[in-house]
């Protein structure tokens, strides 16, 4: 249906523009909350709702923005934020109706996002409505529109792959021993090393519930302050092969130049492990386990380039997942557009409603001295179900049009010649 | 009675092939849309094939599992009972498919190749014959999902190994749980199995006056039962690797199906006592 959707996004993102524009562009709390109450009053607009993120800055304005009242908004935000990047196309993006509703809903539900299909973005967008709603900078179209992005962006979570697999390293590890093991409360992960990248992966299965925590590193004070971290046990790296029958995951991360897991370190235990699996993942540059480790049938040994594969893996199926996520946005496109043509009708029928209402009143004022007051009651009657009846006759007419563009257009044409109002008044 | 019970044996893999593709569609081309029906759906063709067993067993005014056929159905049935379980218990439908696969083929034969007529033999009316009878196809139920999830493990096993995240990755679950699964699958035909086929005997003994009577269909599930429970004692003392249980598993099964498949296909009867 060719409906007028009164709504305007004006933005920057990854997409267009660098971080240090996208920094200068960013609004803090204060100013977001500054603009909220400014714009509506200072262009004349139904409410705005402000995204800034560390990807993207983007206001979305309800209510009619003519093409000349847009270059002053964007003009005002150059002198608010003191620079000339909003009056710059080269990145700044600008899209009115149908297109800012799809593109709303493609951020909300992380199809425009750094990261295809990270979850952040979706509390951030709430985050920002509801600060809007709080301050009142909201009408009826913004509260809808995150209704329906929401409902969108739930439906392409639940529907589609957009969001599955890991698309980082460290996380990617986590997720491996979770095709492992069924679950990891019951299992010990190993860190061996001390560095960042051994923390950050320790976070990461702590994040999922391992049972336990065991460090291992040459400086055992650097063992002892990362066990105390993640209350796990620290031991001294010499202490490696007595330990490492315990351990069900064990992450290594060194700067060691040799191999500090071998092969005869690790086979003459396995049947003090019963053939339970053993997990490892060699995140070091040169690699600190032997990869002559993985012809052992309970071995699975991954080294950076295997979970960098995992991570390129996901990430092309997430991206294979695209066209799917968009359908589904499509279709709440339509219910929106649905939505605000129904809004759009009810609000001519409140109007339709309220003009025969106010025509009746005042001429059966007119007539109130002239007739006794049995006779008044008789033509209040009379006169409120001949309005009641003209006005059912009109509704049932939009109605029926409402699924015929052209027609309806026509019929809200001849409303307003007839009765001198209009659709976007 | 007698239209409707066929209708409904002609009927039932026809509905057995529409659930399959439903889990087809999940699990080859990531339709998350259906995963959330797949209950309702597993639950109505277990309604639908239950009804079907109690109206031919009514038309034929026999015991149930009284012929081959019927024997067929019901390990159909106990296939996508033991599955609906496992699905409702797991939230897991990534082995739906196989399993379902496996639940078809009986089901198929027993509708197509039923001649429509009971059996009549006193054994079979015999109380203790419907439990020994039910008691092995339940076994048999355990000892063909063990090999599924074999199977599923061995896949997963070797895309773990050799690092191949297809779609057959992500929809299949965790090592481990493939593991457990296949092992007490196996564990519970060994018992269940172990109990028809001595209740058997036991009948036999007391209808024939022999504890053991030389049917081919007795010695070859005898045999295999005793090569389960051997192995399945080695392997838990000896502590052998999840591969290599998989395989035996796999290999197990494959061996008491062309074992059964050869009896039924040579046999006169169901045993050669009846």
């Amino acid at each position: 249906m060719n409906t007028h959707i009164p709504l305007s996004l004006i933005g920057i993102s990854h997409k267009t523009a660098p971080v240090e524009i996208r920094e200068a562009l960013a609004f803090s709390k204060d100013e977001q909350q500054t603009l909220i109450h400014l714009l509506p009053a200072k262009f004349h607009l139904g409410g705005t709702i402000i995204l800034s993120t560390c990807n993207r800055t983007e206001l979305y304005l309800s209510g009619e923005v003519e093409d000349d009242r847009l270059q002053e908004l964007r003009q005002y935000l150059n002198e608010f934020k003191h620079c000339d990047y909003f009056t710059n196309d080269q990145f700044l993006y600008s899209l009115k109706g149908k297109e800012a509703v799809f593109h709303f809903f493609q951020v909300i539900s992380g199809l425009d996002s750094q990261i295809l299909g990270e979850p952040q973005i979706t509390g951030q967008v709430k985050d920002a409505y509801q600060m809007a709603y709080e301050l009142n900078g909201t009408d009826a179209l913004l509260n809808k529109l995150v209704n329906y992005g929401l409902q969108a962006e739930k439906k392409v979570r639940s529907q589609t792959f957009l969001s599955d697999g890991a698309v980082s390293v460290s996380y990617a590890g986590v997720e491996l021993a979770r095709k492992i093991f069924t679950n990891l409360n019951d299992k010990i992960a190993l860190l061996v090393g001390a560095g960042e990248t051994a923390e950050l992966a320790a976070q990461h299965f702590m994040e999922k519930g391992v049972g336990k925590i065991m460090i291992a590193n040459r400086t055992y004070q650097k063992a002892q302050e990362l066990a105390e971290k993640f209350a796990g046990e620290a031991f001294p790296l010499n202490e490696l092969p007595n330990i490492i029958h315990q351990v069900d995951i064990v992450i290594s991360a060194t700067s060691s130049t040799d191999y500090v897991l071998t092969r005869e370190m690790i086979e003459p235990y396995n049947k003090k492990r019963s053939n339970s699996p053993l997990f490892l993942i060699d995140l070091a540059i040169p690699r600190d386990i032997d990869p002559e480790l993985d012809e052992l049938d309970f071995v699975y040994l991954y080294n950076l380039d295997d979970l960098n594969e995992v991570v390129q893996s996901n990430l092309m199926k997430r991206q294979k997942e695209v066209p799917k996520a968009e359908k589904i946005i499509l279709h709440y496109v339509h219910e929106f557009v649905e939505w605000l043509s129904t809004h759009a009708s009810s609000q001519i029928i409140n109007r339709l409603r309220s003009y025969f209402e106010t025509l009746r009143k005042n001429e059966l004022q007119r007539l109130k001295s002239r007739l006794p007051q049995q006779g008044f009651e008789n033509v209040e009657y009379l006169t409120e179900s001949i309005t009641n009846k003209i006005l059912h006759q009109h509704i049932k007419l939009l109605k029926a049009n409402l699924k015929n563009p052209i027609k309806y257009e026509q019929y809200l044409e001849f409303l307003e010649s007839l009765y001198e109002f209009n659709e976007n008044e | 009675m007698s239209f409707l019970s066929q209708l409904l044996s002609y009927l039932l893999p026809i509905l057995y092939l529409a659930v399959l593709f439903v889990y087809y569609r999940i699990y080859f081309k990531n339709e998350r849309k259906y995963e959330d029906k797949t209950k309702i759906i597993l639950l109505a063709l277990l309604i639908v094939h239950g009804i079907e067993i109690i109206l031919r067993q009514l038309f034929l005014k026999a015991m149930p599992l009284s012929s081959a056929f019927d024997a067929l159905s019901f390990l159909g049935f106990s296939i996508l009972l033991v599955y609906y379980i496992i699905e409702n218990t797991f939230e897991n439908r990534a082995s739906g498919f196989f399993i379902l696969l496996v639940a078809f083929f009986p089901v198929l034969v027993s509708a197509f190749q039923h001649d429509w007529q009971a059996e009549h033999n006193p054994l079979l009316s015999n109380p203790t014959f419907t439990i020994h009878a039910s008691l092995n196809i339940i076994g048999y139920t355990a000892l063909a999902i063990s090999a599924i999830y074999a199977l599923l493990y061995l896949i997963q096993y070797r895309n773990i190994k050799k690092k191949r995240f297809n779609k057959i990755f992500d929809q299949l679950p965790p090592l481990a749980y493939l593991e457990n699964m296949s092992k007490r699958s196996v564990l519970i035909g060994i018992v269940l199995m172990g109990i028809g086929i001595l209740l058997g005997h036991l009948q036999t003994q007391k209808a024939f006056g022999q504890f053991f009577y030389s049917d081919p269909k007795v010695i070859i599930t005898d045999l295999i039962w005793m090569a389960y429970f051997v192995v399945y004692l080695a392997a838990k003392f000896r502590n052998w690797s999840a591969r290599i249980m998989a395989y035996l598993s796999i290999a197990g099964f494959i061996v008491l199906m062309v074992g059964m498949a050869l009896v039924l296909t040579l046999g006169r009867s169901f045993h050669e006592f009846y």
